[in-house]
């Protein structure tokens, strides 16, 4: 493995009076699959939610290919090369599949409104191109042929994949996944692990959150867990599943069992 | 119920080129006639018809096609879009009167004026959202007037008086009452502005918006630059109402505060909510309706505008997304998807 694309260190945040988050450092090496797992309430999405600018941390730092991200505003850190989905799937339903994803390509454009108003050269070509790029990430991600419907009314496991594709339509260099198999059945997990290999393969960097054991161990080089805002384990797949700490973390509290 | 929106698209969709060129001319020619049909139905008793179609009808559509950038395109609701109708109505007064300036020369001087406005407006607005933004908006329309009521130079509540009418174009004069002139004039503006939204509906912008709109944060994540492009909907939508502005007060030679209430902006917000809120088609029609209905009901008298609410009521109930809602329906699907 090379080196760090993202680093965390020593990352605290803190809600008032509730540390969500605390002194948690990891890396994430370039072109690795690195799981994020942990019981509800762990820090899992909070993390998330430091790295793409939605929360300011409360101390540490958090670097991105070296430069720290504090302060950057979060379409910025977006362009820098950092797309990720969401938990709760937030696509654009009243656009169609093409245009969710062709608003996230939008980002690397250099014509911008006034240039689209009287059809620049620039803005046409770009916008060819586009296209192109945002139907050939559906094809990518395996739903092209969805192309046209509006996202609302697709199926769910269809949105899921979507939101994959739009968070790779921004070019990201390190792209973050949020429970992209939640509610999926045994089959589409198995299909999702594949897509996820293939992101990486392609040349990306995949930090996954995840609940479903068997497709984070399966799928990840390496794994992080989290429990009550702490990092209890940072190791390949197997050693992480025997380690005492990881099992008290998921066994020790019933309801939190998976 | 049918859907007229839908309908209407799908002959669109279907049309060639030298087809939807031949559809587009005869919409623009019938728009274009309708100064001449004085003599049918659509008369209006009492008000002078082809008035009318100038003020309101065409001034309404005008002004709501740039308040559905705001509102239906990026989902800020705008309560003082009347403002920046004032200050490009107020800009065309003061240089009239005081300049050797004519109206074609003004018209840029007040546009411009409006967007510098939209951008005084948008920048510490537009950091807020939904019922605070709506709030700063109303805020805005009133400061504006009530500038303009108690400012020396803009006359007060006498307002301006004997401004000018347009210069000739091509040896067409535009007198007091040449209604027809000037509702051509403005038909060829609002089809500039048409062209605008559309053109910039389907690039870049109009994704922005529409992401902007449906969910903001989401849009911001996925690197959209969701302020810039909000202020951008301001400055354009505010450049609209500036230019309905500018032509108002060179239309009716005499303009006061009391031309600008709170009013004009609910009726304009009102025309774009009946019309069907992000689809400029629906936009114009509600525009027409709401503008027109007023005077050709006005042998009612004092009951006009009751049944004028009424109708509204009715109409919001029956179809709450407005005449010809925005887009709902999707390209044919391939034959296997179907289930």
């Amino acid at each position: 493995m090379s080196s760090p694309i993202l680093s965390l260190k020593n990352v605290t945040m803190r809600f008032g009076g509730v540390t969500a988050l605390s002194d948690v450092t990891f890396d994430v090496k370039e072109k690795e699959i690195l799981g994020l797992i942990g019981p509800n309430g762990a820090g899992k999405t909070t993390i998330f939610n430091v790295i793409t600018g939605v929360y300011q941390i409360t101390s540490g730092v958090i670097e991105f290919q070296g430069k720290s991200l504090k302060g950057i505003k979060r379409y910025k850190i977006t362009r820098g090369g950092i797309a990720r989905t969401f938990q709760n799937i937030r696509l654009w339903g009243d656009m169609t599949a093409l245009e969710n994803v062709m608003t996230a390509t939008d980002t690397h454009k250099r014509s911008g409104l006034v240039g689209g108003l009287f059809g620049s050269p620039v803005s046409r070509r770009e916008e060819r191109r586009d296209k192109k790029r945002a139907q050939e990430l559906l094809d990518f991600i395996g739903i092209g042929e969805y192309a046209d419907r509006l996202a609302k009314n697709l199926p769910y496991g269809v949105q899921r994949r979507l939101e994959i594709a739009r968070a790779l339509g921004t070019e990201p260099k390190l792209i973050l996944l949020d429970e992209p198999a939640a509610g999926f059945n045994p089959a589409e997990k198995v299909e999702l692990a594949k897509v996820i290999r293939k992101i990486r393969d392609a040349g990306y960097t995949v930090l996954l959150i995840e609940h479903d054991m068997s497709l984070v161990m399966k799928v990840s080089d390496r794994v992080v867990v989290l429990d009550f805002g702490q990092k209890i384990a940072d190791d390949v797949p197997i050693k992480v599943q025997d380690d005492p700490r990881v099992i008290e973390a998921y066994l020790g509290v019933p309801e939190d069992a998976s | 119920m049918i859907n007229l929106r839908d309908k209407g698209a799908e002959i669109w969709e279907k049309a060639n080129r030298p087809q939807r060129v031949i559809m587009a001319i005869c919409f623009i020619a019938m728009a274009a006639s309708l100064p001449f049909m004085g003599g049918t139905i659509l008369n209006t008793p009492i008000a002078d018809y082809e008035s009318v179609l100038v003020f309101p009808v065409a001034m309404f559509v005008l002004m709501a096609i740039g308040l559905n950038i705001v509102i239906g395109k990026s989902g800020l609701l705008d309560l003082g879009y009347v403002a920046f109708f004032a200050i490009g109505a107020y800009t065309m007064g003061l240089l009239g009167t005081r300049t050797s300036l004519n109206t074609w020369e003004i018209l840029p001087i007040g546009i411009a004026m409006a967007m510098f406005s939209g951008i005084i407006l948008g920048v510490p607005a537009l950091k807020l959202r939904g019922d605070y933004l709506a709030i700063i908006t109303l805020g805005f329309g009133e400061i504006v007037r009530i500038v303009a009521l108690n400012l020396g130079t803009l006359g007060r509540s006498e307002g301006i008086l004997g401004i000018p009418t347009p210069p000739p174009v091509f040896g067409i004069e535009f007198t007091f009452d040449s209604h027809r002139i000037y509702y051509w004039t403005l038909l060829i503006i609002i089809l500039l502005a048409i062209w605008m939204v559309r053109r910039l509906s389907v690039r870049r912008a109009g994704r922005a918006w529409e992401s902007i709109r449906q969910d903001e944060d989401a849009a911001e994540l996925m690197g959209v630059p969701t302020f810039k492009y909000k202020v951008w909907a301001f400055v354009l939508g505010a450049s609209v109402g500036g230019a309905a502005g500018v032509f108002y007060a060179s239309k009716t030679l005499f303009i006061a505060p009391d031309n600008f209430t709170l009013q004009i902006s609910i009726l304009i917000l009102a025309c774009v909510v009946f019309g069907g809120m992000g689809n400029i088609w629906g936009v114009i029609a509600g525009a027409v309706i709401l503008g027109y209905l007023p005077d050709r009901i006005r042998f009612l008298s004092d009951a006009r505008l009751l049944v004028f609410g009424l109708v509204l009521v009715i109409m919001m109930n029956l179809r709450p997304d407005g005449l010809l809602p925005r887009k709902k329906r999707e390209k044919a699907l391939p034959s296997k998807e179907k289930s």
